[in-house]
């Protein structure tokens, strides 16, 4: 019986970060250092014609001027190379980078900046990613065909990344239908907003330079570096300090390179840290607008017999990791359904705005936002309650995923039965109030990491990882299972984490991997030290180390704790011979087998290992007047499987409900000729703490056999999926109308009663 | 680019002689709006600054038989959580408490907010249906004038460079009156007015004698609406023709399309918030029901 799993554990980097005393990569300063700016394009689309720097350089205290032919002539980029560090002749969008300064004060970086003469020559901003994929379109980039792609990215004109699905025979599966439902949903561009900005300071010691950097992924940022500045990654040392949120905007590499190129440049550290509106305009991940065409055909019954999608992502200038989003966006178009014939399709669109790419859960809260929506309206049009519909299709054991993956035992109905349940589905509620379901699905990522565990000779144990902390909590609980292993409390372990020389690789704070991978490694590792314990404790009790167990920091033969040796003894004893080490990586679990057979373009998102549901269902007050929504109450449930640490778990649900009601109401951005027009907090509306509804957590222990560390699935995404469906469906129901586009803001929602009651 | 000069006088007469020597120059005190909009790019540092944070003077909250007295350095805060306030001048009280976040309100003043001429400034339509006026000082003296006359439009007032906002001047309204503001939130703190709008009413014995209404955000002042006085008055307030008074408004209201809401919805909103401020009004007045 495990003594620290599922029990409730508080991180040991929170109080730091409470109290200030947490000093982040803004709050770093070496002697010496000099401050970057950048200057951007600040227009969608253009030529440059002429890039002067004569007169910035020649303002003293003006330490490095850097432009695209400062740098190696690379294009890189994870799907479709088709990015360089600094714009080369052409700018795409508005947050471009033209040109890099470094001086001995930010002042005299942002005064040399205004000195650069940049000439333009604007061309026409290609700004609907609908009619970009119109045969007469101009190209966002011309060149396209000339890029280097990843094995098996389906390029089009304009569109960097093609995929379909195909499932059974779509035409049968409507012919079947006694009732067809065909609709579109459009969602606007919004943000991960951390509130700590990008900041990274470069140090340049010979030809090595260290980065500290807030990357969510640490390693592909070196890699990014040694790429991009064309070294050796050996020479390229990534550390994080604690990181003030990420949520996806921090994922992929960003900015290193241009700020190690510049202490390069100016043979001093330098610093950058991002405003807020940079924060914006330049971080080139943001959630990608959407097109969502859905036609499902039912029968009378409710039992859904097809499903026809297609996805337009509005990509902006380059595809960076888009992809993920397109690819997973294109699984959730199922739902947590059973369909027998499917046909979707997703395109990645070039336009002149703002990149997208991985902001939490990519692809996911759109896409379930209008699945969910159209789910309801079938249920309207089939006369059928919307909790009875999801009923009779979500998926049991046995039934087959939208690429032929078979589920297993899962808690795919216990999420809707529980959550309908708690939230009081049916019982009556006050005047202009109404509940709203969501329900739905999420993958656990299966990728490499690893980890070291050692004992120290105070019987002290050390976690050395490659895993990154994104304030999740996820690295901090790998203590848990160290402990869980090895008879002995989390706190008697330190966590080493954050820097590319100590670690293994570790594809870092993405995909809400880090419990299931390197929570993998970290048990690996922690086998082997419990392994080299049994054998010291062997000789020191004269037990075979079959009959012997670890509890309570002492190893004992198995059912006799009178016959015992304490860790710590053991670890005393170890550092007069061997040590204590263990080394932990070990096989990802297989993603299931499927069938692609007439599937374009897929990545690596075909299947969904280890799935995570869920059913969210919000309590809503729409104010008919006004059209302003009140989210009064959230129930949310999820199957993760086994929860290791239920303190984690729902912080993560409360975390990601509201964000996703900030989904929902009020987060997006506005464009107004290829310009954002609210980069900011006052315009761009977070969630706040007066908002935040009260949130009931509901997890759902289904015991499914994952591969994963003790039954675990992904938790840290899941849950900002399905809570801007669940508020749509709540709206539509207290205001009789619905909002086919998000966010739903009060304007939207007072047209939207307005239009359908005129 | 050179550094502008700071200023931290001890007297209102020095901080008005520095005022008038550098043309210039701004008087500080909370900085929530000038140094928020320096930092953000929004605005330039002016030449000179005049702190006004020493000048204890300008702190006096003084509630008098003839009138409310705010000097100019009280806060938000203060007139969020003033009994008499409250009490008595009510839509003040129910305008500051909706100030940006706690910190703001305990450091953004009166004088400042009135200074920075933000059509979506919250006290500015409290103070416009309570008939509020401003002081002004300068080397050449005194002046007074109602905050009708004190907005031109966005960031632009009717003083001259020279001048000080030493004090506000709200006058106790008439027995049986009662006032309220409401906005227009799209959420429910750090919030910005949208549309906003402030509602004082006089009920004798359950009839209307004397009413006033004013928007916030929705012109590029803060506006007083004409013709309410003469619409409401002695009508019964159970009766009242707020539905009549809200279209008046709507009428008067020159709404602009932003990123924060079209001109359409705004204008419509004009007439939700108002009949809404108007209830509101009546629901705090004391002598609402007939005798």
């Amino acid at each position: 019986m495990s003594t620290v799993l599922g029990g409730r554990y508080q991180r040991p980097d929170g109080l730091g970060k409470v109290t200030g005393a947490a000093r982040y990569a803004a709050d770093l300063s070496v002697p010496g250092l000099a401050h970057a700016c950048f200057l951007y394009a600040e227009r969608p689309h253009a030529r440059i014609v002429k890039l002067d720097t004569a007169r910035a350089r020649s303002l003293p205290g003006v330490l490095a001027i850097l432009t695209h032919e400062d740098v190696p002539p690379v294009r890189y980029g994870m799907f479709v190379k088709d990015r360089t560090l600094f714009a080369t002749d052409v700018v795409r969008f508005e947050g471009e980078i033209v040109a890099a300064v470094a001086a001995v004060t930010p002042e005299l970086a942002r005064t040399a900046r205004s000195l650069i003469e940049v000439e333009y020559e604007p061309l026409d901003p290609i700004l609907s990613a609908e009619a970009a994929l119109e045969a007469d379109s101009p190209l966002v980039h011309p060149d396209w065909e000339d890029y280097a792609i990843r094995d098996g990215v389906d390029r089009r004109a304009n569109d960097g990344g093609h995929f379909t699905t195909v499932k059974g025979d779509v035409e049968q599966g409507f012919a079947e239908a006694d009732v067809v439902l065909r609709e579109i949903y459009r969602t606007d561009m919004s943000h991960a907003v951390p509130i700590e900005p990008h900041a990274i300071l470069a140090e340049w010691r010979g030809e090595s330079v260290t980065i500290h950097s807030t990357t969510q992924v640490p390693y592909p940022a070196r890699s990014g570096v040694a790429e991009t500045l064309q070294m050796p990654e050996s020479r390229v040392r990534i550390v994080v300090p604690p990181l003030g949120g990420g949520f996806g905007g921090k994922c992929d590499f960003h900015f290193e390179a241009h700020v190690a190129a510049l202490a390069r440049a100016a043979g001093r550290p330098v610093r950058l840290v991002f405003s807020r509106r940079e924060e914006f305009v330049a971080t080139d991940k943001v959630r990608h607008p959407m097109v969502i065409e859905l036609e499902t055909g039912a029968k009378s019954d409710g039992t859904i017999t097809a499903r026809r999608a297609r996805l337009v992502l509005d990509s902006g200038a380059y595809v960076g990791d888009a992809l993920f989003a397109a690819e997973i966006g294109l699984m959730m178009v199922t739902g947590a359904y059973r369909i027998p014939h499917v046909h979707a399709s997703a395109h990645t669109v070039y336009t002149n705005k703002t990149p997208a790419g991985s902001v939490r859960a990519p692809g996911g809260p759109q896409v379930c936002w209008a699945v969910e929506q159209h789910t309801d309206v079938l249920a309207a049009k089939l006369g059928l309650d919307p909790r009875e519909l999801r009923l009779r299709n979500l998926v049991r054991e046995g039934d087959t995923g939208p690429t032929g993956q078979r589920f297993d035992h899962n808690g795919a109905v216990e999420c809707l039965e529980r959550a309908t349940e708690k939230a009081g589905w049916g019982k009556p509620l006050e005047e202009d109030e109404a509940l709203g379901i969501a329900c739905g699905w999420w993958f656990s990522l299966p990728v490499p990491s690893g980890a070291y565990v050692k004992l120290n000779g105070d019987g002290s144990g050390s976690i050395i990882t490659g895993a990154q902390e994104n304030g999740s909590g996820s690295v901090m609980a790998l203590a848990l299972l160290a402990a869980e292993e090895l008879g002995m409390r989390p706190e008697d372990f330190s966590i080493t984490y954050q820097d590319t020389d100590v670690g293994p690789w570790d594809l870092g704070s993405a995909g809400s991997q880090t419990t299931i991978n390197n929570g993998r490694a970290v048990i690996a590792a922690a086998t082997e030290v419990r392994e080299q314990l049994l054998e010291l404790a062997s000789e020191e009790l004269e037990a075979s180390p079959s009959d012997l167990e670890l509890v309570d920091g002492q190893v004992q033969v198995r059912g006799a704790s009178s016959r015992a040796v304490s860790i710590a003894t053991l670890a005393a004893k170890a550092h007069g011979g061997a040590l204590l080490l263990g080394r932990g990586s070990g096989l990802p679990p297989a993603v299931p087998e499927h069938d692609l057979a007439g599937c374009v373009g897929r990545l690596g998102y075909s299947a969904f290992a280890a799935p995570s549901f869920y059913c969210h269902v919000a309590r809503v007050r729409v104010d008919r007047a006004t059209g302003v929504v009140r989210v009064l109450e959230m129930t949310a449930a999820h199957d993760f499987g086994r929860v290791l640490n239920p303190t984690g778990a729902e912080g993560q649900v409360e975390g990601g409900v509201v964000h996703g009601v900030g989904i929902a109401l009020l987060e997006g951005t506005a464009f107004e000729d290829g310009h954002q027009r609210n980069p900011h907090l006052l315009d761009y509306k977070l969630q706040t703490g007066a908002d935040a509804p009260p949130i009931n957590v509901i997890f759902v222990d289904t015991k499914t056999p994952t591969g994963f560390p003790h039954d675990a699935k992904a938790v840290g995404e899941p849950p900002v999926v399905p809570p801007a469906a669940a508020v749509a469906n709540a709206i539509a129901a207290a205001a009789g109308a619905r909002v086919r586009r998000l966010p739903m803001t009060p304007e939207r929602v007072w047209s939207a009663i307005n239009g359908e009651s005129a | 680019m050179s550094d502008p000069q700071y200023f931290a006088p001890d007297t209102v007469d020095e901080a008005v002689r520095l005022l008038s020597e550098h043309p210039g120059a701004r008087p500080i005190a909370g900085g929530t709006d000038l140094v928020v909009a320096t930092r953000g790019g929004r605005k330039e540092l002016p030449e000179a600054l005049v702190a006004l944070h020493r000048l204890a003077e300008l702190r006096d909250l003084g509630v008098e038989d003839d009138a409310l007295r705010l000097s100019a350095l009280v806060t938000q805060a203060q007139i969020a959580e003033s009994e008499p306030i409250i009490g008595t001048w009510t839509a003040l009280s129910d305008a500051a408490r909706l100030v940006g976040s706690p910190a703001t309100r305990a450091t953004a003043t009166i004088g400042g907010n009135l200074m920075n001429a933000s059509p979506a400034q919250e006290l500015g339509s409290p103070l416009l249906v309570h008939g509020a006026q401003v002081e002004l000082l300068s080397t050449e003296g005194a002046r007074t004038i109602g905050v009708d006359e004190l907005w031109l439009g966005p960031g632009r007032t009717a003083t001259s460079p020279g001048e000080l906002l030493t004090k506000v001047v709200v006058p106790r309204p008439q027995p049986g009156s009662a006032s309220a503001y409401l906005r227009l939130e799209y959420r429910q703190a750090m919030e910005i007015a949208v549309v906003g709008a402030a509602a004082l009413l006089t009920v004798d014995g359950g009839q209307i004698s004397q009413a006033a209404v004013a928007l916030t955000a929705v012109a590029p002042t803060c506006i007083l609406v004409e013709g309410v006085d003469e619409l409401l008055a002695d009508a019964p307030a159970d009766a009242a023709p707020f539905d009549a008074a809200a279209e008046l408004a709507a009428a008067q209201a020159q709404p602009i399309s932003d990123v924060r809401a079209s001109a359409e919805y705004r204008r419509a909103q004009v007439m939700v918030i108002v009949e809404r401020a108007l209830r509101m009004a009546l629901r705090r007045a004391p002598d609402r029901v007939a005798a």
